[in-house]
């Protein structure tokens, strides 16, 4: 009897011994990865605090963060705090941040784009070299886009439309980066100067802040409600006319017009009510669209979920923008008819980031073919001098092109001519029409737009918007699209409309149009 | 370049220790069965002539149900535990039935259990001789002999 | 006095291939560390090997016909040690010993020495298990005496009171309590085995076991755990909790013991989580290292980066940080090994650990009487639980405790304490190997 006692004990031992392996493999194998970039990792401190970072440069090969190793110590230099949200810093205090994190593996020479002589380099344990990242970001534009914003708090991404690369993304107040990526014990006063300040300096507005959008969410709720057949440019609702001075009652709660300034209701198809941004138009359009197909194509269009800038483990994280209250990450159900009307003229619950509504302009421009973005051009090897430019042997490319219809090519034309009228033609010029770029000196090009004046709480100051693209005339490809955000910024048309032509402006001078 | 082709040799050496760890390791392995299978050919070699009783049935678990039990020339069986084959079983008595080898063949017999006896199905009331595959019960538990 | 040779090639043969292990071990580690291509000192190795050689040749001299993989098994084990700690000496604190300046690795294979001649002494000398078994209570008593004297005259070291001062060194009494407890235990289940198996009350479904025939015993059990939870050493409570439980369900065949002892246990931890700070501090860290990354979840969270950092293959012999981890030699061993040697290495001797547990069951299973069983179930418990419990709190699979992974942790009693047991292990299967002579009517060899 001892025996077969003996026996099931061995079992019981055996069974415990796998379960050890299991944790063994767990820890080496499985999470090995993630604790091996643990920043409190003593391999990775070690291997920081004297390691060669590789430098950044931008699309013109430009330095922006060279390292330098001066008494054993790595110290970065930042050449523009433009881009400091977008870059990040590389402390040897308070870790990474931005594409200095994500670009980590690469920058400090740890991992090699290709995988097969990333093994070779791990198996036989040799010395790290840095790689050198190029972007896709102009810093002329970069600079262009920070000027505008000035001394206020907001954002610009502008981004090509065909290939869904950052062509500036700032985000302002901004901060200088290098003193805390130089001496560690340096940096701990720098850092506390920083926090100290009014605005938060340190949070990234296009990809980490999320807005109230207003009246630029109609351009989604109307390419929704086209792609799904529920209206065409010409339809009309025979109430809206008078609802615009008595308001639209919705389940026992109104929606009133906002201030037309003068211009006298008018039974509206889809572009002249785009181009007066009419709410009781688009809340008859959400409210037959529907709470379903909303988020469905919310969803096409990239809301609802955290996305990044970049694929694969190197990807820029950017916060999830969402249409309705977001419930385990995800947007939860309209809770009413009159959310899901208010949602549809971009108020109740829906909160969005600036590349979120960067990648909606760039999306209808891209003829309904959501780009994939990315802010890497390609990984090179490390130039000894960055002041000559980056090295000439090329790693790794970033992929371009590819991307997901989120509307047919119909839909995106009809939501563009739209656009354009929404900035170009008569009624639209009186809203939207700041941010048309022939007024800052390019001409014989059109511009698509939306204004937003996005309503917060009683005594603030609303959010300002602008969303475009240009060129935007028929047969003309778009080559920059564009979201600026002003944080209480006041009417759309006041502040961020004239940014945001100012900036596409800039873009097609800069590239030999005008 | 020698820095490299160390790193290589260690390499080679590292995997080496780990490969040789191995060998030991299979050859504890290959020991372990061996002995194993030895002594299983030993039992086998001590069983032979006699018999051994399969558990078929077995609602308390002792002797567990699925086991196997070798047996000697002469088996007492019941709920006491100095019985030679102990059965935990509230319908067994505590001297419940001998099992023996006689001459050829094996025999059962009831030593006066309150539950009595059962070969293949039916209550026994003297000495009957067992031929290997019959079923025997005793309280609820059932066996099997086997050879 | 007669001279009984009993060859013992099998063991002879699985001893061998450490000629090539260990030396190669020194090797990688010492080209590793100097960059060049050379040797180095390969003294300690050959010592290594020399003593487990003698080991074997006194075995064959004395007529040992123990089973013969044990000592390959558990020189094997402790070469991987050796070599680890020799990576690890000049990372880590010499201790002053005999008047001498020593290494770790030095000093390990110093206790190497002392515990393989105690092996020995126990493996040739105990024929007979009439000591053993007879004064039962005496050898309990001796435990107690043992603990008592710890707690009353012993002094801390890193927070736990385990040790005593005898003479120049420093002894762990704990390690050696555990071999008399699996004694007291073995005997005392083994002459009560019937009564506790019959299953005298039911409590609804739940069969409870003869009370007054337990009582001496979990008395005594009380009065161990006492002292040794008093003496804030965790690992070594669960390990005698562990080895306790283990002997009552091979011993009787009742699940419900080991699981109403489990649910004891739970209970007694979570009262103690509730009640003493520095168990609480413990789970907190168990349940979140990176809460306190600093201070006290340091050692956990350096030990898991160990394990990351090894990967599938090691960073290599002398190649890893396994230093970053405080006491590295002695609790945080198997997180070095795992670092260097890979998880390919790691697994190989946890592998090697799992063969031991099952030589020893199957040295208990062959056994002819109940005792010579259970003493070995109750042995190769002891040591299969002492690793599963240390490996699991490196992995972080249960609270860290500080024991030591036996044969390969840095540390004279823990090294002589599971050599004697290799002993006691021998001495029954030598025992069983002259009983199956008898019953097959062979001579006394």
């Amino acid at each position: 009897m001892i025996a077969t006692n003996v026996r099931r004990l061995a079992l019981y031992l055996l069974l415990a011994f796998a379960v050890v392996s299991g944790g063994l493999g767990w820890w080496q194998v499985v999470d090995a990865a993630s604790l091996n970039a643990r920043a409190e990792n003593p391999q990775v401190i070690a291997a920081r605090r004297g390691a060669l970072r590789g430098t950044i440069f931008d699309a013109n090969g430009q330095a922006l963060a060279t390292s330098q190793v001066i008494e054993g110590i790595s110290r970065r230099t930042y050449a523009d705090a433009a881009f400091s949200h977008l870059l990040g810093y590389a402390s040897l205090r308070f870790g990474t941040t931005g594409l200095e994190r994500a670009y980590d593996d690469i920058l400090t020479g740890r991992a090699d784009p290709n995988p097969l002589r990333d093994l070779v380099n791990d198996i036989l344990d040799r010395q790290p070299e840095p790689k050198d990242l190029t972007l896709t970001v102009d810093r002329r534009l970069q600079d262009f886009a920070a000027a505008q914003l000035g001394d206020t708090a907001g954002a610009v991404v502008a981004i090509d439309p065909r290939t869904g690369a950052i062509l500036a993304m700032t985000s302002t107040p901004t901060f200088d980066a290098t003193p805390i990526s130089g001496v560690p014990d340096a940096a701990g006063p720098a850092m506390e100067a920083i926090t100290a300040r009014d605005g938060d300096p340190l949070v990234d507005r296009s990809r980490q802040g999320r807005y109230v959008p207003g009246s630029v969410m109609k351009v989604f709720t109307g390419a929704a409600a086209l792609d799904a057949g529920i209206i065409t440019p010409q339809t009309t609702y025979p109430d809206q006319p008078r609802q615009e001075t008595e308001g639209f009652p919705v389940s026992g709660f109104t929606i009133r017009e906002h201030d037309l300034g003068g211009i006298q209701p008018d039974l509206w198809p889809f572009s002249p009510a785009l181009q007066v941004s009419s709410n009781i138009f688009f809340a008859h359009v959400g409210l037959e669209l529907g709470g379903e197909a909303f988020l469905d194509y919310a969803r096409r269009f990239g809301f609802c979920e955290g996305q990044q800038i970049g694929s694969g483990a190197r990807g820029l994280p950017v916060s999830a923008s969402y249409v309705t209250a977001p419930i385990d990450g995800d947007c939860g159900p309209f809770v009413d008819d009159v959310e899901l009307a208010s949602a549809a003229f971009g108020q109740a619950q829906v909160n969005v980031t600036p590349v979120q509504m960067a990648l909606l302009a760039a999306t209808i421009a891209n003829d309904g073919v959501v780009p994939e973005l990315h802010a890497v051009r390609d990984v090179r090897a490390h130039a000894a001098d960055p002041a000559t430019g980056p090295a000439d042997q090329i790693l790794e490319r970033s992929s371009t092109g590819g991307g997901s219809r989120a509307i047919s090519v119909d839909t995106a034309r009809q939501v563009r001519v739209a656009m354009v009228d929404a900035v170009e033609a008569e009624l639209g010029q009186l809203f939207a029409g700041a941010g048309a770029v022939r007024l800052y000196g390019i001409g014989g090009a059109q511009t698509a737009g939306k204004t937003g004046t996005a309503q917060r709480s009683e005594g603030q100051a609303p959010h300002s918007w602008f969303i475009g693209f240009a060129p935007a005339q028929d047969g003309a490809e778009p080559a920059i699209a564009v979201a600026v955000l002003v944080e209480g910024g006041g009417s759309g048309s006041g502040r961020a409309a004239p940014i945001a032509g100012r900036v596409m402006a800039e873009w097609l001078r800069l590239n030999g149009g005008g | 370049m020698t820095g490299e082709v160390l790193r290589i040799l260690l390499l080679a050496l590292q995997l080496g220790f780990v490969a040789i760890l191995y060998l030991i390791l299979l050859g504890f392995a290959r020991s372990l069965m061996r002995d194993l299978r030895s002594a299983e050919a030993q039992q086998l070699a001590s069983r032979t002539g006699i018999g051994r009783l399969a558990v078929l049935e077995s609602p308390d678990d002792e002797p567990p149900a699925g086991t196997t039990i070798s047996l000697g020339p002469i088996n007492s069986i019941g709920r006491n535990v100095n019985n030679t084959i102990y059965v935990e079983d509230d319908f067994a008595s505590a001297s419940h039935a001998m099992l023996t080898f006689r001459g050829r063949s094996w025999f059962v017999e009831d030593q006066g259990s309150t539950n009595g006896t059962y070969v293949n199905g039916h209550r026994i009331d003297r000495p009957v001789a067992l031929s290997y595959g019959d079923e025997i019960m005793i309280g609820r538990v059932r066996m099997r002999l086997e050879r | 006095m007669r001279l009984t040779l009993a060859w013992r090639w099998a063991e002879l043969r699985m001893l061998l291939p450490l000629a090539i292990l260990v030396p190669l071990g020194f090797f990688v580690t010492h080209v590793a560390r100097e960059g060049v291509l050379e040797a180095g000192s390969l003294t300690l190795a050959m010592g290594y090997l020399a003593l487990m050689l003698a080991a074997h040749a006194i075995l064959v001299l004395s007529g040992q016909r123990g089973d013969q993989l044990l000592l390959p098994l558990v020189a094997t084990i402790g070469g991987v040690g050796l070599v680890m700690l020799n990576r690890l000496a000049p990372e880590v604190e010499t201790t002053q010993a005999f008047g001498l300046q020593l290494d770790v690795a030095q000093t390990q294979l110093l206790w190497f020495s002392v515990g393989t001649v105690a092996m020995l002494v126990v493996a040739a000398g105990l024929r007979d298990d009439g000591p053993l078994r007879h004064y039962k209570y005496t050898w309990a008593a001796l435990g107690i005496g043992m603990l008592v004297f710890t707690a009353l005259f012993g002094f801390e070291v890193n927070g736990a009171r385990l040790w005593v001062a005898l003479g120049p060194i420093a002894v762990q009494p704990g390690e050696f309590v555990k071999i008399v407890l699996v004694i007291f235990i073995a005997g005392y289940l083994a002459d009560n085995r019937a009564l506790l198996t019959e299953a005298s009350l039911r409590i609804g479904p739940i069969r409870v076991p003869p009370l007054p025939y337990l009582l001496p015993m979990l008395a005594l059990f009380g009065v161990v755990m006492l002292v040794v939870v008093r003496q804030n050493d965790l690992g070594q409570a669960l390990l005698l909790f562990g080895i306790f439980l283990t002997m009552l369900f091979v011993a009787t065949g009742r699940r419900s013991y080991v699981l109403i002892g489990l649910l004891l246990f739970v209970a007694g931890v979570f009262v103690a989580y509730r009640l003493f700070p520095h168990v609480a501090v413990r789970v907190d860290i168990w349940i979140d290292p990176f809460a306190d990354p600093t201070d006290r979840g340091f050692q956990p969270i350096r030990g898991l980066f160990a394990f990351a950092r090894g990967g599938l293959f090691g960073e290599g012999l002398g190649q890893g940080l396994p230093s970053s981890i405080p006491l590295v030699h002695t609790d945080f061993i198997f997180a070095a090994i795992a670092e260097e040697l890979g998880l390919i290495g790691a697994f190989a001797v946890l592998a090697l650990f799992l063969t031991f547990v099952f030589r020893g069951l199957r040295i208990a299973m062959l056994a002819r009487d109940e005792f010579s069983a259970l003493l070995a179930v109750g042995i190769t418990a002891s040591l299969g639980l002492q690793t599963l419990i240390i490996v699991a709190g490196n992995l972080k699979l249960i609270p860290l405790t500080g024991i030591t992974l036996p044969f390969v942790s840095y540390g004279g009693s823990s090294i002589l304490a599971s050599f004697l047991m290799i002993g006691l292990l021998l001495s029954v299967s030598h025992r069983t190997a002259r009983a199956i002579d008898r019953e097959q009517g062979l001579p006394d060899r």
